[in-house]
């Protein structure tokens, strides 16, 4: 089985800051790190490899130094990694982006099954997966939470839904997004680093991709973003305060006076 | 003892040194100060007063009082202290440093920086990042701990491998003497040798030869690259084998920290962690950093090559903060996840020689068994201190325990100093080891230890019966 699994650079988000100016992140310092959801993407892929047999290649879309990524993937036990890479495609949207990999997945050729993480953690639409779906005309299933190869040309999966769980039988190749409860990803090995470090990334860009100009990076982009806000917390509240015994009397008596005011006593 | 009583009079002396706003004499308030993070049943002890000096002025002019009258005066900083140390044993007055919390001054120039003792250590850390610089001597209870306490303990911690401990780091402080003088030591000096070295002497002296009050501590450079290896290894002898390993090999990790297999398990089923640790008898995480990314992943590199030369069966690598942190996190959370197994336990801080860390090792098999206790072993291998704690079963009666405990301490800390080494590393003997201490230390050593406390504090009411009665 060919397993392709897309996955995306995002900016480490434990202490980022906004710039209160502009209501955008201050980008500058932050670390990079693989989108944490696309981890469980790669541990469903090599789950499979693990069992059933199958090659999994790691694609990213990005600038020269995403190669990090990849070269993580590999080092968790992926067999290969290729760099979608070009200046045009800076700036991207979901619609570019999914363009852009389809494309590129395309010129891989020969593919089984794609697996995308949920949604990236910074951009957060969970659109670029279900985009390449619909680019390449895929069978599309969101949200999986178990993977069961049914035959070499079928799965059977379970869909995390709101109410608890669809099983579909998915004809392959298709595309699926997986979500936390598919397994716990493994780390990266020492072994898996020095085989990183060997293999020769293929760099995928408008030279070697037959691509629409019109569907490329910002230009190709239909969506733009007009402001980025943080939205404002409206609710004011009123602190009431105590500082000594015989200020608690009186603090009390005027909490109580506001919830009966509000009939909530 | 024949310590005075805390009188009205005492504290009408107290509120006018002080304002009454940093006098506490109700019960409820001051319970808060009757215990650290040891067992507040067995070794906790409520002071009749608690006073929250503003300045050093204030607490010399209190220490002063308590000389006068023969009142013992128990300094504390944020109490999370392991051994006792700022337990108030006698009642008596208990110094809270936590109105002296400032960051005075940072000097770029000299690479200090200038704090009152009530500061949390991480504020210093968070204040000087942004200049790509950080203070290297800090515990693993960082975000709470109080600079003050670090000094009196000369805590340890993860980086201690590397950076080494609390000391290495505090080129000067002020001091109130148990008399309540005033006195200034070293400065922002790198070197010094202008008579005894004092301020060496107050670190780590359990807040038993004065209370610190400002501090002058040492920046470093700011690692900006760093790694962990999480090795698992069958057996512990053959984890720890690879300890002096990779410490003679020229590079020097930030942390070697070892794990035995009931540490490991335990904490990887509180936290759900999924690592294939089945099959493993003790794992090391080791932790390189450096300035440069490429410096660190060949670093990285050549310890893991090493690991797998001696007899490693897996090395796990994290480049990045996410699994960094989840690493780390297994670690972190060996105390916790045994709490919840057996609230009972005594954590222990032993040290010896890198070396003697596989010899230690069937001994804590040999004691666990003997006593019929669970001894989950983890702890700093990279410096050989260790934190072998001994965990009541909770089938065993409390009246068991009470008997089997200080045996098993007995027993441990003969063996750990016939293996050339001491009972306690970086937590300190307090009020939870002192009896041991005694029975374990040269008397001729403990004799110049008494001599000093004396000269310094011929009343003794500075912290009384912590170290040694």
């Amino acid at each position: 089985m060919n397993i392709i699994v897309p996955i995306k650079q995002v900016p480490e988000t434990s202490n980022v800051k906004m710039d209160p100016e502009t209501g955008t992140m201050v980008r500058s310092g932050v670390e990079s790190v693989v989108n944490p959801l696309d981890l469980y993407a790669l541990e469903a892929a090599l789950s499979l490899k693990d069992s059933h047999g199958a090659t999994v290649t790691a694609v990213t879309m990005g600038p020269p130094k995403a190669r990090k990524v990849l070269d993580m993937a590999i080092s968790m036990g992926c067999d290969d990694g290729v760099l979608v890479s070009d200046r045009k495609f800076g700036g991207a949207d979901t619609w570019a982006t999914s363009y852009t990999l389809s494309e590129a997945i395309k010129a891989l050729g020969n593919v089984d099954l794609i697996i995308a993480g949920e949604r990236a953690t910074d951009g957060d639409t969970a659109q670029v997966g279900p985009g390449i779906a619909a680019w390449m005309n895929l069978p599309l299933a969101t949200y999986i939470s178990d993977i069961e190869v049914e035959s070499e040309k079928s799965l059977i999966v379970e869909r995390l839904v709101e109410e608890g769980y669809e099983r579909l039988r998915l004809p392959l190749p298709a595309l699926i997004t997986v979500v936390k409860e598919i397994a716990s990803p493994r780390l990266p090995t020492l072994r898996g680093k020095k085989k990183a470090m060997q293999t020769e990334i293929r760099t995928l860009s408008t030279e070697n991709l037959t691509l629409e100009s019109t569907n490329l990076g910002l230009k190709g982009s239909p969506t733009k973003v007009v402001k980025i806000e943080t939205p404002k917390v409206t609710r004011g509240g009123t602190v009431v305060e105590a500082m000594d015994d015989a200020s608690v009397t009186e603090a009390v008596d005027r909490l109580m006076d506001f919830l009966r005011q509000r009939e909530v006593v | 003892m024949g310590y005075a009583p805390v009188t009205p009079a005492i504290i009408r002396e107290l509120k006018e040194i002080l304002g009454d706003k940093n006098v506490l004499v109700d019960e409820e308030k001051i319970e808060a100060y009757s215990h650290d993070e040891t067992n507040e049943e067995e070794y906790g002890h409520m002071p009749e007063v608690v006073v929250t000096p503003e300045t050093a002025e204030q607490t010399a002019a209190v220490v002063k009082l308590a000389n006068r009258e023969v009142i013992p005066v128990t300094p504390r900083g944020a109490g999370s202290g392991l051994s006792g140390g700022a337990i108030p044993i006698f009642g008596g007055i208990l110094l809270s440093v936590e109105k002296m919390n400032k960051i005075l001054e940072v000097d770029f120039d000299n690479m200090v920086v200038t704090a009152e003792t009530g500061v949390v250590t991480n504020d210093i850390i968070s204040m000087v990042k942004e200049k790509n610089l950080f203070y290297a001597g800090y515990p693993m209870s960082v975000q709470t701990c109080y600079l003050g306490g670090n000094i009196a303990e000369n805590a340890g911690g993860g980086k201690a491998v590397k950076y080494g401990v609390t000391g290495r780091y505090i080129q000067g402080m002020e001091v109130v003497t148990p008399k309540g003088d005033i006195v200034n030591l070293g400065g922002k000096l790198a070197k010094d040798v202008s008579g005894y070295d004092l301020k060496q002497l107050l670190i780590g002296s359990e807040g038993t030869l004065g209370i610190v009050t400002k501090a002058i501590v040492k920046l470093s450079g700011l690692p900006t690259a760093s790694a962990v290896l999480l090795v698992l290894y069958e057996t512990a002898r053959q984890a720890i084998d690879s300890v002096p390993v990779i410490i003679s090999n020229g590079i020097v990790p930030t942390s070697i920290e070892f794990m035995d297999k009931l540490s490991v398990q335990t904490s990887c089923k509180y936290l759900n962690e999924t690592l294939p640790y089945e099959n493993c008898g003790a794992m090391l995480v080791i932790e390189v950093d450096g300035s440069s990314a490429e410096q660190v992943e060949s670093d990285m590199i050549a310890i893991g090559d090493l690991c797998m030369e001696n007899a490693a069966q897996e090395v796990y690598i994290a480049e990045d903060r996410n699994a960094v942190e989840r690493i780390w996190n297994v670690r972190r959370n060996i105390a916790e996840a045994f709490k919840v197994y057996s609230p009972i336990q005594s954590l222990e801080d032993i040290v010896v020689p890198t070396a003697a860390i596989p010899d230690i090792i069937p001994e804590l098999d040999r004691i666990s068994e003997k006593f019929s206790m669970k001894i989950p072993c983890y702890g700093h291998a990279g410096d050989g201190n260790l934190h072998a704690t001994l965990v009541k079963d909770p089938e065993m009666s409390m009246k068991e325990w009470h008997k089997a405990e200080p045996e098993a301490l007995r027993d441990l800390y003969s063996v750990t100093r016939k293996l050339g080494g001491k009972i306690s590393g970086e937590h300190g003997i307090g009020i939870k080891r002192r009896d041991y201490l005694e029975q374990l230390i040269d008397p001729v050593e403990l004799e110049l230890m008494k001599g000093i406390k004396k000269a310094w504090d011929p009343n003794n009411i500075m912290n009384p019966g912590k170290i040694f009665n």
